[in-house]
């Protein structure tokens, strides 16, 4: 298959591995942080980080966009699922969620008609398939999903599908990465950037970081090589005293982005003044709700939802694993009360979450096998 | 994923993935594609269309 055997070659990653060897300083302790939950998810598939040197520390970012949702939205998004004629549409992994009362799949047992979608436009499908029910589309991405929320809903406006609404949960990933730079809990020498994201914003938002706070970036694919590739091209920059945005996922992303998936979602989102992230707290400007030319869209306005900030679970550590302070194997019920069938958190729902990357992969202890 | 038939009148796509599951893409956001393009689909639409 093009585009994915040419960048899994065992061979060729052998080889990256030791030009990362040669790379690094002895004695010197290295944190990487990869951004995104799908570079967490191929870094334990693929065993990448037992081909790194062990000063070279790879730290789990917060770009998991069903581990940051609050409780206290999935507590809105059930109670909207629970009312008369509503169907409740959302993605595979946003049903196991866990709210403050339980889950959407729960309230599904309970009678709501909760439905899941593989884009919103099949949510879109069932609205016009149904015209005697509400059909409601929990969103939730980054930027990299944003997108098809916003072409469905003017797609909805186009047709007049009256009966189409969203509950607007898309974030963006530049808050909570200055965020983390802020942080005094947090030392990182660099980022492995966000590729899919930067399909859509591009690489040159990723600018401040190198500029503001002297710590350098590298936009990266998703496959093996991938990864080894662009964490060689963080610990070069480092070595060589550079520190500049580089983009190694140059098949794929353009350095200013999607421009026509930015004017539709500037003509379909606009920024919330804060917006609460599970375990972080609430973030200025890092999330989208609709614009007032969509606002007969958003469901918070058309359905009353108890809009209730409530505390995570006191067991749970997903925000210090989100936040890359603590790994997954130091939190408290990681693995015994907490696995991917009974998640308490967040990070062990998502295939993308850091917990279930381990879980998954078998990273149950704290030592590291270097080969 | 690859693109298997062209509705450019409505801005869909049909496109198999890897595992030969088919699924219609919103194909607004990229040029024009074609059969046999590859797309990077997120979501339902197509971000990129991968050089060929």
């Amino acid at each position: 298959m093009r585009y994915v055997e040419e960048f899994r070659d065992p061979e060729l990653g052998h080889a990256m591995a030791g030009e990362i060897l040669a790379t690094v300083e002895p004695g010197r302790h290295y944190k990487l942080m990869e951004v995104c939950g799908g570079h967490t998810h191929s870094i334990y598939k693929y065993g990448i980080d037992d081909l790194l040197p062990a000063n070279v520390e790879l730290v789990h970012g917060p770009g998991c966009p069903v581990c940051v949702i609050p409780m206290g939205r999935v507590d809105d998004g059930i109670a909207i699922a629970l009312q008369p004629r509503v169907t409740l549409t959302c993605f595979g992994d946003m049903l196991r969620v866990p709210g403050s009362r339980g889950t959407l799949l729960d309230a599904k047992a309970q009678g709501a008609d909760v439905r899941m979608v593989y884009s919103p436009l099949d949510a879109l499908r069932i609205a016009r398939q149904n015209p005697d029910r509400e059909v409601v589309f929990f969103a939730i991405g980054f930027e990299t999903t944003a997108p098809s929320t916003a072409l469905t809903l003017r797609r909805a406006k186009a047709e007049g599908v009256a009966n189409f609404s969203c509950i607007c949960n898309h974030v963006t990933i530049l808050p909570p990465v200055r965020a983390l730079l802020e942080s005094p809990d947090l030392r990182l020498d660099g980022f492995i950037g966000p590729g899919h994201v930067c399909t859509v914003v591009g690489a040159r938002p990723f600018e401040f970081i190198p500029a503001d706070y002297g710590r350098p970036v590298v936009i990266s694919g998703f496959e093996p090589l991938d990864i080894l590739q662009s964490i060689h091209m963080l610990l070069r920059q480092l070595a060589e005293g550079r520190c500049e945005v580089e983009n190694q996922y140059r098949r794929v992303v353009p350095y200013d982005g999607n421009l026509r998936a930015l004017e539709v979602m500037a003509d379909v989102f606009e920024l919330r003044p804060h917006f609460e992230w599970r375990g972080m707290g609430f973030i200025s400007h890092s999330a989208l709700k609709l614009s007032a030319a969509y606002e007969e869209f958003d469901a918070e306005r058309r359905f009353s939802a108890p809009g209730v900030r409530i505390a995570d679970p006191k067991a749970c550590q997903c925000g210090e694993v989100l936040k890359g302070v603590i790994k997954p194997w130091e939190c408290k019920v990681f693995g015994t009360a907490c696995t991917p069938e009974h998640a308490i958190g967040t990070c062990m729902v998502s295939p993308e979450g850091a917990c279930a990357a381990y879980y998954n992969y078998g990273r149950l202890a704290r030592t590291r096998q270097v080969v | 994923m690859t693109v298997v038939r062209v509705d450019g009148e409505r801005g869909l796509a049909l496109c198999a993935s890897e595992d030969g599951a088919r699924h219609t893409v919103e194909t607004g956001l990229v040029d024009p594609v074609s059969l046999g393009d590859s797309v990077l689909v997120h979501a339902g639409v197509a971000l990129v269309t991968l050089p060929g």
